[in-house]
């Protein structure tokens, strides 16, 4: 394999290698994946843009509305004090990516853009009714991540465009994420089926939404529930019965759902 | 017993260079102008090999040398059976076999190279299992089998390349005896050894027609004799040297690399390395065989097995690899580690369009324990009886017969299943709520086979040590320069190893078996008597005394208050004659055994046998069916501990490796190619799978091995299956009677029970 490598200092200038080179070229974030599959020979491009001088790329701004540069890596989602309460299910996805390598360098606009079926962390992005925000040469368009993921390995991003980050609301007061993975082992795994799960409550305990997104049981992680729902509480702790062997366990939901709605 | 180096955990004498990382592995190892040697492989899991066109890669730049079977000496070699040429002639006999191979000036040339290569195949009808291959009209995947050269006692015909069995006292007779019958059939998958660093190999050949091979085996004289057969020269112009291994497990008995980087070398004129990628690794190195296993088991009401007859099938691949030897074995494991009167039992090593399997830890150990201990808690559970109380009822103790009539001693297996049962709770064993605990026990063998050492004393009174063993990361040739440090009243650290080169180093039969610290220790022991007669009969007159009078304390000869240093001795005889030097030779004497009991037999007898319990305490999640590995302890009969750090490492990584086996490793074929040929679809265990391994070490002191030890690398790895088995079994009332207990497998069969439960 041979191939240029490019280093722009800029969107702008990476979005320009991006123009001239088509589908020649191929953004470089963590590697994780596209040296897999270059090393693999899926993919032979001819022209490599690292993203790494870009600034600005690696942040996680969580005052008010919360947005993700699209180099945030899997440990910085991880280790954000910002994701310890409401938005756990990121932290959840984010520790079962690969092992701790993989999530050192792996980043979160990677994952979204690779467009795996069995992508950890997109279904709590889906479930947090996330966009994305891509650049292209005549400037930035935003859509939903849940109609930028078209198929597996497909996306509505254009050759000429770059990821740039990912933003969603802030959690509403009372409301919860949480996510679980089933797979062979513990760790360095591909998800068999994952499933992130967002909800909130109204004023009297009762669930006044909720909504779940599926991995690795279709063509891409799939919405499978969006709605308000009229329930009692009891009703959603069924959900969490298999939380013990998630080596992020060791909670029960009664217990957990007060932490992670962030009510004390 | 009082000692000054054995039986404690010092640090072992390699492990600075390997934490930090110079120590120099096969896989490292570089020499000037070294080319890259890359395979060329059947894509066909059986077919007539029609055309081969090396033509094109021959003149691609970089490519300095292509050998193809024409251009190699018309050869087969093999272990029990002599079926296997280097490069595929005119039949493929499965996908990943040889056929060709490149030396390039880089891998990305090589790579290019086997790309430029053309096969043309004619395909023939392929045998992808046991039941296929074993039926009368199946297609041979041999033809002219009877023209090989194999061990004279293998029973062998057509895909069946030995049938071995053991026959004790009247299976018919026993049955009758029987109140109750239970019969029951097993299957385990095919699973790699997992080791960290591939195969590699570099060879160069000499001005003077030798070759020397820098290889990760663990049996640098297998490699060197089977070199000698496919080069057609002889043994003395092989030199095979082991650098550092990254773990073998029996995966590095056989010559996998040496020789495709000897031929290559030999060809391109220039040094050549072959370093296989995990690829390659998955479907064309030596895997455990995956099995069918089917047991008849007698037992009267109270608990007493009357008789066993069972019969083992081994996936051997397309060719007999240690197949025959494998099966041998097995038989010996299905007796179970019991008293039972009425035995007939068969191992049969088969034919298949897969990989050729080997040796792995343990060959033919878990397979067969896993069934007969998964129906030892089968019938105890039809008989109402305690698992524990039903294998204390039948297990062999000290003075009795095993399968094949040798008389056990240092029989430790009692204390074994007491102790590992206590430390998990046995007896606080609450139905349901979906955990369980389970026990599975066993015996193993301490490989026989021959070790020579050298040993001198520097001048600094330090010792060297030079053995052919080859430190596999084990720690046995630790636990054997403490054996040789404890009789030379030295420490640990005054001993200096040089091992595993075929040129300078005594014969050693390898690290293979349970071996290496049993018999190069006690080879240690023969050199360090004929030693301490040398320095006593230099010190005596020195110290005016008789040679009888000395003894050695603390790093000196001392005798009637007086004393001589073994530094001063070493100097002292360099200078009056020729140094103080010694050699020490170890055989492991024959095991007696009734030979009227056994046929086609390769291995008739376990020496020095091992005995363990495993105790395991699982949660299953009842939705998902995945398992969670809670507790589990290990209790070892290892005769004597020479280093009770490196045991329990031994034990917990044995564990470990078993777990993979038990719930996640599997090599899946499918149609003859196999689907996760990669890391990350083989799913090895990883630090989160793996639980706290309690390890409890019994000692009962063999009479043969150094101290009274007792082989203890592979038996830790056998028990696992059966006991995560059994524990799943309590935990959930279902019983998975194939490997790996998948977590679909357990949920399925929960469901299933469920939905009869809903029908009646």
């Amino acid at each position: 394999m041979s191939f240029d490598f490019h280093e722009p200092a800029s969107i702008a200038e990476a979005v320009a290698l991006a123009a001239r080179f088509g589908t020649e070229a191929r953004f470089l974030a963590g590697g994780t994946d596209l040296l897999v599959q270059i090393r693999r020979k899926r993919v032979a491009p001819r022209h490599v843009v690292s993203l790494h001088r870009v600034p600005g790329l690696d942040t996680i701004d969580a005052n008010g509305e919360i947005r993700l540069g699209a180099l945030v890596t899997h440990r910085a989602l991880e280790r954000a004090p910002a994701f310890q309460g409401a938005l756990r299910a990121l932290v959840e996805g984010a520790r079962v990516v690969g092992g701790h390598q993989i999530r050192n360098v792996g980043t979160v606009g990677g994952n979204i853009v690779n467009a795996s079926p069995a992508a950890d962390v997109v279904p709590v992005l889906l479930v947090l009714d996330a966009a994305v925000t891509c650049v292209g040469p005549n400037g930035a368009r935003e859509m939903k991540l849940d109609e930028f993921l078209l198929g597996p390995g497909e996306t509505a991003l254009r050759p000429d465009e770059l990821l740039t980050s990912i933003r969603f609301p802030a959690p509403a007061l009372r409301s919860a994420t949480g996510f679980l993975k089933a797979g062979r082992r513990r760790a360095m795994e591909i998800s068999v089926v994952c499933v992130a799960v967002w909800l909130s409550l109204d004023g009297d305990d009762r669930c006044a939404g909720v909504r779940i997104s599926l991995g690795a049981v279709g063509p891409r992680a799939l919405r499978s529930c969006d709605r308000p729902v009229e329930s009692s509480p009891r009703t959603v702790s069924r959900s969490r019965t298999s939380a013990h062997r998630q080596p992020t366990g060791g909670f029960s939901w009664k217990h957990s759902f007060r932490a992670r709605s962030g009510q004390r | 017993m009082k000692t000054r180096v054995l039986g404690k955990s010092l640090p072992r004498f390699d492990a600075p260079g390997k934490v930090t990382g110079t120590l120099v592995y096969a896989a490292d190892f570089s020499l000037p102008g070294m080319l890259v040697g890359k395979v060329f492989r059947s894509t066909e899991a059986h077919a007539r090999l029609a055309h081969l066109d090396t033509t094109r890669a021959n003149g691609l730049p970089g490519v300095r040398g292509i050998i193809t079977a024409a251009d190699v000496p018309d050869v087969r070699y093999g272990g029990a059976v002599k079926d296997e040429t280097v490069l595929a002639r005119d039949r493929v006999r499965y996908v990943g076999q040889p056929i060709a191979a490149v030396a390039a000036t880089t891998l990305e040339a090589a790579e290019a190279a086997l790309a430029a290569i053309v096969a043309t195949y004619e395909p023939l009808t392929p045998v992808f299992d046991v039941e296929t291959a074993t039926a009368p009209d199946a297609p041979l995947l041999h033809p002219d089998w009877r023209t090989y050269t194999a061990m004279p006692i293998l029973h062998r015909e057509g895909n069946v390349c030995n049938r071995a069995r053991i026959v004790a006292g009247d299976v018919e007779r026993g049955f009758a005896e029987a109140d109750r019958i239970f019969e029951h059939r097993f299957r385990t998958a095919m699973v790699h050894q997992g080791y960290t660093e591939p195969r590699a190999a570099v060879a160069q050949w000499d001005s003077a027609g030798t070759v020397t091979v820098w290889s990760n085996t663990q049996l640098p004289f297998e490699i060197q004799n089977t070199l000698a057969e496919i080069l057609a020269i002889a043994p003395s112009k092989i030199r095979v040297v082991v650098p550092g291994i990254g773990g073998g497990f029996g995966g590095k008995l056989r010559v996998g690399v040496e020789h495709v980087a000897a031929l290559l070398a030999k060809r391109a004129g220039r040094p050549v390395k072959v370093l296989t990628t995990a690829e390659e690794e998955l479907t064309a190195a030596y895997p455990r065989q995956a099995t069918i296993v089917e047991l008849k088991t007698g037992v009267t009401r109270d608990g007493r097995i009357t008789a066993k007859h069972g019969r083992i099938w081994f996936d051997t691949g397309a060719f007999a690899g240690s197949g025959p030897g494998v099966a041998s074995v097995a038989t010996l494991v299905l007796a179970g580690p019991y008293r039972i009167p009425n035995l007939d039992l068969e191992g049969h090593a088969v034919y298949t369009n897969k990989t050729n399997c080997g040796s792995f830890r343990a060959p033919s150990g878990p397979q067969s324990n896993f069934a007969v201990e998964s129906q030892m808690d089968i019938i105890a559970d039809a008989l109402g009886l305690d698992p524990l109380d039903f294998r204390l009822k039948n297990i062999v103790r000290e003075g009795d017969e095993g399968p094949t009539g040798q008389v056990l001693n240092a029989v430790g297996l009692e204390e074994c299943l007491v102790k590992a049962a206590d430390a998990i709770g046995w007896n606080d064993r609450r139905p349901g709520r979906w955990r369980g605990k389970g026990l599975a026990c066993g015996r193993w063998t301490t490989t026989g086979g021959s070790s020579g050492v050298y040993v001198k004393i520097n001048t600094d009174g330090t010792i060297a040590l030079n053995t052919g063993a080859a430190e596999i990361g084990t720690a046995a040739l630790t636990g054997a320069a403490q054996v040789l440090a404890e009789e030379l009243s030295v420490d640990l650290e005054d001993i200096n190893v040089v091992s595993a080169d075929t040129f300078s180093t005594p014969f050693d039969f390898g690290a293979q078996g349970s071996r290496t610290a049993f018999a190069v220790g006690n080879a240690c022991r023969a050199a360090a008597v004929d030693l301490t007669r040398q320095l006593y009969a230099l010190a005596a007159p020195h110290l005016g005394v008789e040679p009888e009078a000395c003894a050695l304390r603390d790093k000196h000869v001392v005798a009637d208050g007086k004393s001589l240093s073994l530094a001063e001795l070493a100097r002292l005889s360099q200078a009056t004659g020729g140094g103080l030097i010694a050699h020490g030779t170890f055989i492991a004497p024959p095991t007696p055994y009734d030979t009227k009991r056994v046929e086609s037999h390769a291995y008739p007898a376990f020496h020095s046998p091992s005995f363990h319990a495993h105790a395991a305490e699982v949660s299953v999640d009842p939705e998902t069916g995945e398992i969670t590995v809670e507790n589990y302890v290990v209790a070892q009969d290892v005769g004597f501990a020479m280093n009770p750090t490196y045991i329990e490492g031994q034990i917990e990584g044995g564990v470990a490796q078993g777990l993979g086996q038990a719930l996640s490793e599997e090599i899946v074929y499918d149609g003859g190619r196999v689907r996760n040929p990669n890391l990350t679809d083989y799913k090895m265990p990883t630090t989160l799978d793996v639980p706290r391994v309690q390890t409890i070490l019994v000692q009962h002191p063999s009479l043969v091995g150094p101290y009274g030890a007792k082989g203890v690398g592979e038996p830790p790895n056998i028990e696992p299956p059966a006991t995560v088995a059994n524990a799943i079994a309590a935990a959930t009332g279902v019983r998975i009677t194939s490997l790996p207990i998948t977590a679909e497998k357990v949920a399925l069969a929960l469901r299933d029970v469920t939905a009869r439960s809903a029908e009646s």
